[in-house]
């Protein structure tokens, strides 16, 4: 072991040139040892040891922990009881704390913690473990989801390398939240580090095992190793895995002059070339390891994006230069788990966002919720270096808030696009327009306020988020029909006197929105997001002496459009209208013989079938 | 080769381990070994090796839920001069799980000698590794009056303990003759442990890496010696069984017991 003598300490040599100037003499430090800790593995048994302080985390209910002499394990003196509060309560919303030596412990002379514990209920403890000392917390270690219920039972965490732990103060922690929102209690009895003689090896892992490729980084990128992990073989044969800090392992770089690895598990990436990086949990390989390959500057698109052409009034911009934008509270959430790092960078004079490491990455715009019912698609332009083949993909999530417009409460709701091969492209800007209602699990989207970016390409460059709507308002009235009034009977127009009790909109069980609008001051009946649509005449029509059916129609985004004609039976027959019109109306003048067999001295209804939103106007009978 | 063992002069009790054990020697003379040298993906030596293949009658009379193969995924050498066995969760011919199941029955057999195997066993809960025997007989009287010597037999949920037991008529099944040894530090399936019996007329003592755990003479027995007759060899997992208990989800598989020898002498 080092002395501190022996250690070359620039600010050392400093003072010791001061003191031999001020005539002080020499200090004597070839006699100092490092400090040793106390080799006790006592936590709690009866009663705390005599070094150990608890403290509650942040946000808990610090009066949740207790010293309990009734409820304990093999009748002894005391345990510990936790008493986990119900969802929102007042007085603190999970339970969670602490417990740490004073002075430290060396521990390297055991291989786990372990304790007994049980609680009033089946539940899960949602993370327990050891490491925590409020402070960096170097060799944590958790077991997460750990089952429970009302007996008593023996938990061995193991420790991924005892030898490192020679001076450890996160000697014990746990938080926990509500089980299904209500609160239970458990108790926890006899902890202590101790050398479990039938514990079997313990084998690490990084990236949860995976091996982890990024095949384009650059030169300066840093990439943080993630899911590090700890299986254990424990004494009853089965596998335990828990989560442990980077301290405890050794990272290897194939290539230090391609990348480098801090003790903290973040990779460097310093030159042009290929780099494995594995780890070492002890004396074994960890599973899993990062495969990259860098360049030296990076990938990034010679072009912009193509600039936005649509009219500003139909568009919520969340991000392009061509619009103003509406809020966003983030374009990373950094959620855990997510190992996405993102930049603003220009491409030419275009600003563009650049994601990379990427998994998945949360944009969240919550505190100012789009309502987005009026439109009609989602649009985003992305580019990535990366390969594109089949099953390689980018996803789209968008993510409604509901009615509450704040996460949770059960009315929130969600829809992933897949995007591959061949829509996605590598190098080469990527232009996606998908209708809103492609996103079917969307049932609400009045209340949008996320939208999470994921995939299998590690790097992507996004452009022109935007919502939209293709459906614009004609800018222009129908054309007023010249039919001399003798010769029409009118349904819905403002040039002739209409069938008087008419029901443009009966509940017919359709989703269509019926609303009328106008247009130049011209009435228009207007449905919105069209499947069907009947319209009950105030008295039925005996048209057998008239020769068509007219009418004016507008749909720029309707992909199918069929007029009925309805006489009781009921005995319909359709009539299909080409659509989408463009931006102009088009006018029809149907031959009545179309509609056979219906019978044209009973007319009672009408019926439109189709999607999209459709304008109508001049709906009427002439000879 | 190994030419002298020793002979016992305590009989210890209970699974503690005695610093010494001060044995009197025994002189041995190989008569079948396997080293399993070979190259890796072999099938084991078939003049000295046959399988049991399939489910056998109520999981081999014990309930156990396994399918014996003879497939490489199943039993193989590794190169390393090992025979590998692994037990898999996979979904075969109507079962759950497959692993293997050698012998050399009409192949070898012996009467008395010293049988040894040193072997790295799997672990896991309802996982059931076994260097056992039976005598030539099953094949004409059944069992258990063909007698049954268990070398070793392990509960994969209890790793640090292994279990030595004679079967015969009126000790058989729950009520065999039977003796368990516990590793005071360590567990069986992290290393090679040698596992052994030296039989005669009149006693059978079980070994672990030459330490000796357990004597069983015919006046231990409740029922008649039936082991003067020769015995066969074999070797397998068992998954799942009335003496294991079932596998669990958390039973990691796949499971490998590793053999890195077996060998059998006479006493000269």
């Amino acid at each position: 072991m080092k002395t501190p003598s022996s250690i070359v300490h620039p600010g050392l040599v400093l003072l010791s040139l001061v003191l031999l100037i001020s005539g002080c003499g020499d200090r004597m430090v070839d006699g100092l040892s490092a400090p040793s800790y106390p080799q006790r593995g006592q936590v709690f048994i009866d009663d705390f040891e005599s070094d150990l302080i608890y403290a509650a985390f942040g946000g808990s209910d610090v009066k949740a922990f207790q010293v309990d002499y009734e409820t304990t394990y093999n009748n002894s003196r005391a345990s510990m009881r936790y008493e986990v509060p119900d969802a929102n309560s007042p007085q603190g919303a999970y339970a969670g704390g602490a417990y740490f030596s004073r002075a430290g412990r060396d521990l390297s002379g055991f291989n786990a913690l372990t304790f007994y514990i049980k609680a009033t209920q089946p539940a899960t403890i949602d993370v327990i473990g050891f490491g925590n000392d409020f402070g960096t917390s170097s060799f944590q270690v958790a077991l997460n989801a750990l089952p429970v219920n009302t007996n008593w039972k023996k938990v061995v965490i193991p420790i991924p390398d005892p030898a490192r732990l020679n001076g450890e103060r996160g000697l014990f922690f746990y938080s926990t939240g509500p089980f299904n929102e209500k609160g239970y209690t458990f108790w926890v009895d006899d902890v202590q580090f101790e050398h479990v003689s039938d514990l079997g090896t313990c084998i690490g892992a990084m990236f949860n095992g995976e091996d982890r490729k990024v095949p384009t980084t650059e030169k300066g990128a840093s990439i943080r190793i993630e899911g590090l992990q700890a299986t254990a073989d424990l004494p009853n044969g089965t596998m335990l895995t828990i989560s442990a800090s980077p301290s405890y392992f050794n990272f290897v770089s194939s290539d230090t002059s391609v990348a480098t690895v801090s003790p903290q598990g973040v990779v460097q990436v310093l030159d042009s070339g290929n780099a494995t990086i594995t780890a070492w949990l002890g004396a074994a390989m960890a599973r899993g390891s990062l495969e990259l390959s860098a360049s030296g500057t990076a990938l990034i698109p010679t072009t912009p994006a193509p600039t936005p052409t649509l009219d500003a009034k139909n568009v919520i911009s969340l991000y392009s230069n061509a619009y103003t934008n509406v809020p966003v509270d983030t374009w990373n959430t950094r959620w855990q788990y997510s190992t996405t790092e993102s930049a603003f960078i220009k491409v030419g004079n275009d600003d563009v966002i650049r994601y990379y490491n990427l998994n998945f990455v949360g944009v969240e715009f919550s505190s100012s919720p789009i309502d987005a019912t009026s439109m009609t698609h989602f649009h985003i332009d992305v580019w990535t270096p990366d390969p594109t083949p089949n099953p390689e993909n980018v996803k789209v999530m968008l993510v409604d808030f509901g009615a509450n417009g704040v996460y949770g409460g059960g009315d929130d709701v969600s829809h992933e696009i897949t995007i591959t091969a061949p829509t996605l492209q590598s190098n080469g800007w990527v232009s996606l327009d998908i209708p809103l209602a492609s996103f079917s699990g969307l049932t609400t989207r009045a209340h949008l306020a996320q939208l999470v970016l994921s995939g299998t390409v590690s790097n992507l460059f996004v452009d022109n988020v935007y919502l939209y709507k293709t459906q614009t308002s004609p800018t222009t009235p129908a054309p007023t029909p010249a039919y001399p009034a003798g010769d029409v009977i009118s349904v819905f127009s403002d040039a002739y006197q209409n069938v008087g009790g008419t029901n443009f909109s009966p509940n017919w069980g359709q989703s269509t929105v019926v609303s009328q609008v106008s247009i130049g001051g011209n009435a228009t009946l207007l449905y919105t997001g069209l499947n069907y649509q009947g319209i009950e005449l105030g008295s039925r029509q005996n048209v057998s002496s008239y020769g068509f059916l007219h009418l004016d129609y507008n749909s720029a985004n309707a992909t199918a459009l069929q007029v009925f004609l309805i006489s009781p039976g009921p005995v319909e027959t359709a009539y299909t209208l080409p659509v989408p019109t463009g931006t102009g109306w088009r006018s029809v003048d149907i031959p009545l013989s179309a509609f056979a067999p219906v019978a044209l001295t009973n007319v009672i209804q009408l019926k439109f079938v189709g999607n999209g939103n459709v304008y109508l106007d001049n709906i009427l009978f002439r000879k | 080769m190994r030419s002298s063992l020793v002979l016992i002069a305590i009989l210890v009790a209970g699974c503690e381990q005695q610093p010494v054990q001060t044995l009197p020697e025994r002189t041995w003379t190989l008569t079948w070994s396997d080293e399993f040298d070979g190259a890796v993906g072999n099938s084991p030596d078939t003049s000295k090796w046959t399988f049991d293949i399939g489910t056998g009658a109520g999981g081999w009379g014990n309930a156990e839920l396994q399918y014996y193969t003879n497939r490489q995924s199943n039993v193989q050498l590794n190169g390393d001069g090992h025979l590998v066995i692994t037990a898999r969760r996979e979904s075969y011919a109507g079962s759950g799980f497959t692993s293997a199941r050698l012998k050399t029955q009409g192949l070898f057999s012996q009467r008395y000698g010293r049988f040894e195997a040193r072997i790295r066993t799997p672990s896991g809960p309802g996982v059931w590794p076994a260097f056992w025997m039976l005598g030539d007989s099953f094949a004409d009287v059944s069992w258990p009056q063909c007698g049954e010597i268990d070398i070793m037999e392990q509960r994969g949920q209890q790793p640090a303990i292994t279990h030595g037991s004679v079967h015969g008529p009126g000790y058989s099944g729950a009520n065999a003759k039977t003796k368990s040894y516990g590793l005071m530090v360590g567990r069986f399936d992290t290393d090679f442990h040698l596992y052994a019996i030296e039989w005669s007329s009149d006693y059978i003592d079980f070994f672990v890496d030459d330490y000796l755990y357990q004597r069983i003479q015919p006046s231990d027995l409740s029922g008649e010696w039936v082991f003067n007759q020769p015995f066969f060899i074999i070797l397998n997992i068992a998954v799942g069984g009335n003496f294991v208990g079932y596998p669990t989800t958390a039973t990691p598989f796949p499971q490998q017991m590793i053999v890195d020898f077996v060998r059998v002498y006479t006493q000269s």
